[in-house]
């Protein structure tokens, strides 16, 4: 007797442990009626399809249960009912085909989505047999700024990289930073004098100091939402100084060559008049030669003297 | 006056085949600046005047990097280009001063080494006091060395094209801004601002060949205390530094009310460069609209600068007319400017806008040429220094003041009105010059010497400028 109230008294404990293991992990499909869910808040987007393939943005940041509506007037020939269905990502989604019927002239079609996790999120089609179709396309809030040139700064320096969500939409929960390209990424963690991460609402600066030329690359910022993230790239370049130095030479050897060139002319065409004033006019051109030499000669003196 | 007729002989020596190096072909004297040799100094003056104004309008592009690397708010960053303007305002005197007493071409060439090596310093900083020092004092010195100089060179070298080759000249002020606006956002992109601010020096240097343009000297201003042997060294010495920054001139009201009236001119002058775009986006236009009325105000800008020069050097009227009349119209313009924004036609602001633009770059050119006419060719070079740093209070008291106006009115109507009211207060305060209501200009003040041979060298001057103002009002008829 006692044995079998162990038992009963034993799955019991099991089936309450195992019910609270489910709801510590992300859940995957809905989650079990015993775990405490708080209660979803409903939103409802609705669409008109006005002939042509059309797209609807939707951004969400917390668990929704989101009911989607879809409007259409029908073609020319107007059947009293027809099949409409959702696909999910290109995919049929089971059991969603319904038989709509015209009311007031157009079709409706309706559905509840339970949206929760970052699998729910995606694009979700409403489809009026082969002929109408709406694309909703839910994710969480993007990052709208994207800084397409890269960030430049120099070896042995630090930089400040920046990302900003716009105040106009939700703030972040969070901000992570990975550096990596598009299959790999690794996580940044600030690290006493190479990274620093400072978080302020709706933006994040990464911080990295004594920057060398394999620090070069992308950097992803993620904002963190209940639903889901988002990440957006931010390329950085570290140059030596050398690299603007090169134009900047150029530019000082062309000063230096107009000085001098304008110091030169100065000082022959005061040696000519000099020359022409009191040279004769029979051997004005003789004294002009000479003068000329004998004046850059003098110049070129002149200027190891100063220098 | 020494240093008139040291340009004059220069210009005839080098450059013209008749070699009369005496006073005595006066009519000759008298045209001759005009023209030659000056026309070179106005492309040196073009393109100093674009590195040192030019430079200085584009630098808010740097603004943004500023802030995100040192991590500073907005308003300690705009002290940056503050304090270089000040600067330059501020060490005018002192360059006007230096050139009075030794060459003009080795003080601009000075400014503009110390102009690019504030720069290329800069490009080191690691502080934002440090851009301060660099980029505001040692930059701010250095283009203040070069800009009265070089104005006032070019001035000396015409009489009577003076006020178009000023024009011309400053046209590249709106040119410039122009062209370095893209190209300095290309630099930040390529070579983040450490790179760019390297290249900017550089590009500063550029301003070394300008000044290597200038003719040297063949003999300074001769300092006039011949007869105070008797003082002190100290005394003398102080009263050397006194002429050589002209102080005296502060103590002439002909000097004094043309200073206060630019002075007043300054109070409303930038406001609309501050304010407009912000007042159209308040108003209701697009950012874009907004930008494409200051564009449109530039453009216009430059071409009052030049028209107005050429338009001042036929001669139909009087140079201190003309300013007048444009200081008036600008302010007038300026009153204008927030009604026809609230009335919420965007026609009427651009065409208003327009109107301001040719105004305020027609007064700018006439602004520095008539300076001669009041106080004579010898002193100009002081003269201009002074005023530069007069009008700067202007400056620094206008833009604060309509910001204030702003935020306890709410908009910027009253602050448009009062800019607007400052203007024709200006014009009010030029009328009250001597001889303002006579058809021709006075004879410029000569400078009181007890020397007698400085003061036939002064009556033989006096003829000089009363005969270039005949052969200018004999020109317009």
């Amino acid at each position: 007797m006692s044995a079998s109230w162990m038992q009963l008294f034993f799955q019991i404990f099991l089936l309450l442990v195992s019910c609270r293991h489910i709801n510590t992990k992300t859940p995957g499909p809905t989650p079990t009626p015993l775990a405490p869910v708080s209660p979803l808040t409903t939103e409802v987007r609705s669409a008109v399809f006005k002939g042509e393939s059309q797209t609807e943005k939707i951004e969400l940041t917390n668990p929704v249960s989101l009911t989607l509506e879809c409007t259409w007037a029908g073609n020319l020939n107007k059947p009293p009912n027809i099949t409409g269905y959702w696909n999910k990502d290109g995919d049929e989604i089971e059991n969603s085909h319904v038989t709509v019927q015209v009311e007031n002239g157009q079709y409706n079609l309706k559905r509840e989505f339970r949206i929760v996790n970052k699998e729910n999120l995606g694009n979700y089609s409403c489809m009026f047999g082969n002929e109408a179709q709406i694309d909703f396309i839910l994710t969480a809030p993007q990052i709208g700024e994207v800084r397409d040139k890269p960030v430049v700064s120099y070896t042995g320096d630090f930089t400040v990289i920046l990302c900003k969500m716009e105040e106009t939409k939700p703030k972040p929960l969070n901000w992570n930073w990975y550096r990596g390209n598009n299959t790999e990424k690794i996580s940044i963690n600030a690290q006493p004098e190479r990274y620093e991460i400072k978080n302020e609402g709706w933006t994040t600066k990464l911080k990295i100091y004594n920057l060398s030329d394999a620090d070069s690359g992308l950097y992803y910022c993620e904002a963190a939402y209940a639903i889901s993230t988002t990440m957006s790239p931010v390329k950085l370049k570290v140059i030596t100084f050398w690299e603007p130095l090169k134009p900047f030479i150029a530019i000082l050897i062309e000063v230096i060559v107009l000085v001098a060139a304008i110091l030169l002319y100065e000082r022959s065409q005061s040696k000519k008049n000099s020359v022409a004033e009191t040279g004769t006019n029979a051997d004005h051109t003789n004294t002009l030669t000479q003068g000329e030499n004998s004046g850059s000669e003098g110049s070129s003196s002149m200027r190891q003297r100063k220098v | 006056m020494k240093l008139y007729l040291c340009t004059v002989l220069q210009t005839l020596s080098l450059d013209m085949s008749n070699h009369k190096p005496k006073a005595e072909s006066r009519s000759d004297e008298a045209e001759a600046p005009d023209g030659g040799w000056g026309w070179v100094l106005v492309a040196a003056l073009f393109v100093s005047t674009s590195l040192v104004f030019g430079l200085m309008r584009s630098l808010g592009i740097f603004f943004v990097e500023f802030v995100q690397y040192f991590e500073e708010s907005a308003q300690a960053i705009s002290w940056i280009s503050s304090t270089g303007l000040a600067a330059q305002q501020f060490f005018s005197p002192l360059g006007a001063a230096l050139c009075n007493a030794y060459d003009a071409r080795v003080v601009v060439m000075a400014g503009g080494l110390l102009a690019g090596l504030g720069l290329i310093l800069a490009s080191q900083a690691t502080c934002l006091v440090h851009l301060y020092l660099t980029m505001g004092v040692i930059s701010g010195l250095g283009w203040g060395l070069v800009f009265t100089p070089m104005v006032a060179t070019v001035m000396a070298n015409f009489t009577r094209r003076r006020t178009l080759a000023l024009g011309l000249a400053f046209s590249s002020v709106g040119l410039s801004s122009f062209a370095f606006n893209p190209l300095f956002q290309f630099l930040v992109e390529m070579y983040a601002w450490r790179g760019a601010l390297l290249i900017l020096g550089g590009l500063s240097l550029n301003i070394v060949p300008c000044g290597a343009l200038i003719r040297p000297q063949r003999c300074s201003k001769a300092p006039e205390k011949v007869d105070s042997e008797g003082g002190s060294s100290c005394a003398v010495m102080l009263r050397r530094v006194s002429s050589y920054l002209e102080l005296p001139l502060l103590f002439e009201r002909p000097y004094l009310t043309y200073a206060s009236a630019i002075t007043l001119l300054n109070v409303g002058y930038f406001v609309p460069y501050f304010h407009l775009v912000a007042h159209s986006r308040q108003v209701g236009f697009s950012e874009y609209q907004a930008a494409f009325v200051m564009s449109a105000a530039g453009a216009t800008d430059i071409l009052g600068r030049v028209v107005s020069g050429w338009f001042s050097d036929l001669g139909h009227f009087r140079l201190i007319h003309l300013l007048s009349l444009w200081t008036t119209l600008a302010g007038v313009f300026i009153m204008l400017l927030p009604v026809s924004s609230l009335s919420a036609s965007y026609t009427a602001l651009m065409v208003i806008s327009l109107l301001y633009g040719f105004c305020s770059g027609a007064l700018t050119s006439l602004a520095f040429a008539v300076v001669p006419l009041i106080v004579g060719v010898e002193r100009m070079m002081g003269a201009l220094g002074l005023l530069q740093l007069i009008e700067s209070i202007g400056g620094l008291l206008g833009t604060p003041l309509s910001g204030l106006l702003k935020d306890v009115t709410g908009n910027y109507i009253s602050s448009f009105v009062i800019a607007g009211s400052f203007l024709i207060l200006s014009t009010l305060t030029m009328a009250t010059l001597p001889h303002y209501f006579s058809c021709t200009d006075p004879p410029p003040p000569q400078r009181h010497s007890p020397n007698d041979k400085d003061k036939s060298l002064h009556s033989e001057l006096e003829q000089i400028n009363s005969l270039s103002n005949d052969m200018s009002d004999g020109g317009a008829q």
